[in-house]
């Protein structure tokens, strides 16, 4: 029988298993071959024979990683690894010259990833909450540290490319260009005169107003400055620009690494399915918890998962014997609590668009009252999706899907809501910058934006932004002080029925992750017109870290319902993704279609913030120029389109192809089970037979 | 290396570090662990490598396998003898198996020889029953434990013989996305 090396490495593992535990006379076939792998009963024997050739011709990257991958006694594995080095093998200069650098390249690379892993934020404390909670609390956190990274990433690049620049010319004194038009779309007065009562300072922080206005946190306070000097140039509205594209992307970008990963899983195991009973027996317990209230609860949490796919089995099993009218019922009943969802969904909208146009015309008003209402949005935003959610959960509850199901509309809900409803605040202050796109009309006729309500909108959506960011923060830390502690100490201390009921604070992965990626698309909207928006973010991340780290300990109770799906990281990717869809249509718009106000910020003399590009090509050198053009014409760009088509066919095939293999591969296992069984027959019976004739 | 340690001498380290997943750090940090389980019986000085095991009782007393319902099956496996007596050798073994960068392959063969309670080499109905007891700390029904094991061989049976062969368990693993994270222990 001709065999490939690598099917009979795999076999002779196999093999090994069933020797090296082997108590029983049971001689099946493949037994029958000479013993070539250590046996529990002789001393240990090696086999000299096949694995050195593979690892010879397997090249320099075989031997050490075989050995520590080989499942044989840690004695044997130092004896053969004894041996290996003692055997000079017969190769050319060249070979070893390869083996060498492979060998130190490998050592290289291990003391790279020790020297990262000193870096790594928060590794121990990771660790420790994973073996407590499991494996989905575990990826919020995971998530939350990828987008700190993110976030603080992002600063550097704006800090390097716009704000330190903008620090050193503004204190240089470079020349400003002057601007030309009407002089009252010029008028741009952020500082209040007279006395300021000191308890606005305090107003003015959390409303970014007064002070903090005319600073670096927003747009308004950046200059066109473009300095040339005989062999330097720097053209800070350039820069602005692109490295506001250039974080969008550099965003997408990280996102997307992070999804392959994810993604590969996902794909190799496709999705998981319901009653998948083997693998909750065989892989659902978590060999790293820790504890004894831990493991406890991890054993409560198989049990429940269990019953739960049991439930959902008899469920299925129940839905599929209904009859005709039931079903009628069932999917009316269905459509009627989905139309309720969307209704529910559009009241909160529409209260936000009353709210934000209620905020904006009465935005001059001082003290307390003002900042109330400066506020609204935000706390018509935050009061609607905590109210919403909880709604919909009920009218989920009632359509009667599977558990599983159930989660994930309810889930998908709340997705839809959070990022929609930041999509509607947006839209009202569009509608009123630019007196609902008829920039030609009304209050918006001579600046084509409205002077009289915004002398610098930019500053002013910048400042939406960060209150929403600083809100949201802020609440988060109230809930947690205010609701979470009292909680715990209520049902701790005072035990009757009623506490019981209610219970422990849940650490409910997906609503926490809805949270973050609520937090992380404004800042993506606001990133443009608030550009120090990234750094607070950071901040705030931070700090969310280690009180939903202290809440977690102190709080709350693992989750006993957890959906695979839900809590996976590819999950939240993909919502992240809506979210930053929705900053990029923000941008895109902004960018393009807007007039940028005229009495503040870099681009006050351009007629877009876009034509800022096409004025400094034209500053280029004519070879560069035609590049470009080459690279955007017909000529480059169809060639380009039809090979990027060819590789993507070339992918899908080699996609297609593995799958088909997969299956083949599957369905010759099957069939070697079977083969194995009927020899294993025919064996027994050839052996009784020559039982009976002797 | 600035350090001078006399436990292990260099070759030693080199050969740990190419047997296993760790590094010379975390394999001296194995052997103050092993150490402190049996001060008076572990030597501190392993350069003529001592023959010393230490009884099962000893290693399950580790916080990190004190709570794991199959404790004492992951010991048993990575003995030599099958009485759960663990020299060095097979210590660093066991947690290097059970480390992050462990292969799946290699992590699936100490699997299935984990869950194999009576070592038959097959997962029949009785292996899987007792997983399942300690899984679930007997609160499932015995009529629900008995339809839970004959569905999960109903489900990952592939050559029809009503019980597990490693490579009706390997084929399931493969499909299992949290197998590799969850078969992991942090030390």
């Amino acid at each position: 029988m001709a065999r490939s090396p690598q099917r009979q490495s795999s076999r002779e593992e196999y093999d090994y298993t069933e020797e090296y535990g082997s108590h029983s006379d049971q001689q099946s076939l493949r037994l029958r071959r000479v013993p070539s792998r250590v046996s529990n009963q002789n001393p240990p024997q090696f086999d000299w024979s096949s694995p050195h050739e593979e690892e010879d011709e397997e090249g320099s990257s075989g031997p050490p990683r075989d050995l520590r991958a080989t499942p044989l006694p840690m004695a044997l594995k130092r004896a053969m690894r004894q041996i290996q080095q003692m055997r000079v093998p017969v190769v050319s200069s060249r070979e070893s010259w390869k083996r060498k650098k492979a060998k130190s390249l490998r050592k290289l690379k291990e003391s790279g990833r020790g020297f990262l892993s000193f870096f790594s934020l928060w590794s121990k404390t990771l660790q420790k909450i994973g073996g407590n909670f499991g494996g989905g609390v575990q990826s919020y956190f995971l998530f939350l540290r990828f987008l700190v990274v993110l976030n603080f990433v992002s600063f550097l690049l704006i800090a390097g490319f716009v704000l330190i620049p903008s620090i050193v010319f503004r204190s240089v004194g470079s020349k400003l260009i002057n601007s030309t038009g009407p002089e009252a779309c010029m008028e741009y007065d952020p500082n209040p005169q007279g006395l300021v009562v000191f308890y606005n300072y305090f107003l003015d922080l959390l409303s970014g107003t007064g002070f903090m206005e005319y600073s670096y946190l927003f747009y308004g306070y950046y200059n066109n400055t473009m300095v040339e000097d005989v062999n330097f140039s720097y053209n800070i509205p350039l820069a602005y620009l692109l490295t506001a594209v250039f974080y969008f992307i550099f965003c997408l970008i990280c996102i997307i690494v992070r999804m392959g990963t994810a993604a590969r899983v996902v794909v190799a195991t496709g999705v998981s399915t319901v009653g998948n009973y083997s693998m909750i027996a065989f892989t659902s317990w978590d060999y790293g918890c820790l504890g004894d209230r831990a493991t406890k609860l991890k054993q409560k949490n198989i049990h429940y998962g269990l019953q739960v796919d049991l439930e959902e089995e008899s469920m299925k099993k129940r839905a599929a014997t209904l009859t005709l009218l039931q079903k009628i019922v069932l999917y009316s009943l269905r459509v009627s609590m989905c139309v309720l969802s969307l209704g529910l969904i559009i009241a909160a909208f529409f209260g936000i668009f009353k709210a934000t146009e209620f905020s904006q015309k009465n935005s001059l008003q001082g003290g307390i009252l003002g900042l109330f209402f400066e506020y609204l949005p935000s706390i018509v935003i935050t009061a609607g999706n905590f109210v919403v959610p909880l709604l919909c959960d009920q009218i989920a509850l009632i359509e009667r899907y599977a558990p599983s199901n159930t989660v994930i509309v309810a889930l998908l809900r709340s997705v839809f809501l959070r990022l929609v409803s930041l999509g509607v605040l947006l839209f009202t202050l569009w509608g009123q910058i630019t007196c609902d796109g008829a920039e030609n009309t009304g209050d918006c006729k001579l600046c084509q934006y409205n002077h009289l309500i915004y002398q610098c909108w930019e500053t002013r959506v910048g400042q939406e932004m960060y209150k929403l960011t600083l809100f949201d923060f802020l609440i988060n830390i109230a809930v947690l002080i205010l609701v979470e502690f009292p909680r715990r100490m209520v049902v701790d201390n005072w035990s009757n029925k009623l506490t019981q009921w209610v219970g422990r604070q849940e650490f409910v992965v997906s609503a926490n992750v809805l949270g973050l990626v609520y937090g992380q698309t404004v800042v993506w909207t606001g990133a443009l017109f608030c550009p120090l928006l990234p750094l607070i973010n950071t901040l705030k991340f931070i700090l969310l870290f280690y009180f939903k780290k202290i809440t977690l300990f102190y709080n709350c109770r693992p989750a006993l319902k957890t959906f695979r799906s839900t809590t996976s990281t590819f999950f939240f990717l993909v919502v992240l993704l809506f979210g930053w869809g929705l900053g990029t249509v923000v941008i895109i718009y902004s960018v393009a279609e807007i007039r940028p106000s005229m009495g503040c910020g870099p681009f006050s003399v351009f007629p877009s913030m876009w034509s800022i590009v096409p004025m400094s090509f034209q500053k280029l050198s004519i070879t560069s120029q035609e590049f470009l053009f080459f690279i955007g014409s017909q000529s480059f760009s169809i060639p380009l389109f039809a090979l990027s088509c060819v590789v993507m066919c070339y992918f899908v095939a080699l996609a297609s192809v593995y799958g088909k293999s997969v299956a083949l591969l599957r369905a010759q296992l099957k069939l070697e089970g079977r083969d194995k069984q009927f020899l294993v027959k025919q064996i027994e019976m050839l052996s009784q037979s020559q039982h009976i004739l002797n | 290396m600035g350090n001078k340690q006399t436990i292990f001498t260099d070759e030693q380290l080199d050969a740990y570090q190419d047997c296993t997943f760790f590094t010379r750090k975390e394999i001296l940090r194995l052997h103050g662990r092993y150490h402190e389980l049996a001060p008076h019986l572990v030597p501190m000085d392993y350069t003529n490598d001592p023959d010393c095991k230490l009884p099962l009782a000893l290693i399950v007393n580790m916080p990190e396998l004190k709570e794991n319902p199959f404790c004492n099956r992951i010991v048993e496996s990575f003995s030599e003898d099958g009485m759960g007596n663990l020299s060095f050798n097979e210590f660093v073994d066991m947690f290097s198996v059970l480390s992050e960068m462990a292969p799946r392959e290699l992590k699936a063969i100490y699997a299935f020889k984990i869950y194999d309670f009576n070592v038959d080499n097959y997962l029949c109905k009785e292996d899987l029953e007792k997983t399942l007891n300690r899984l679930t700390k007997e609160e499932l029904t015995p009529e629900e434990v008995v339809l839970v094991c004959e569905k999960a061989i109903e489900e990952a049976d592939l050559d029809g013989d009503h019980k597990l062969s490693y490579a009706d368990f390997e084929n399931m693993i493969t499909r299992a996305p949290d197998f590799l994270s969850t078969f992991h222990i942090r030390i």
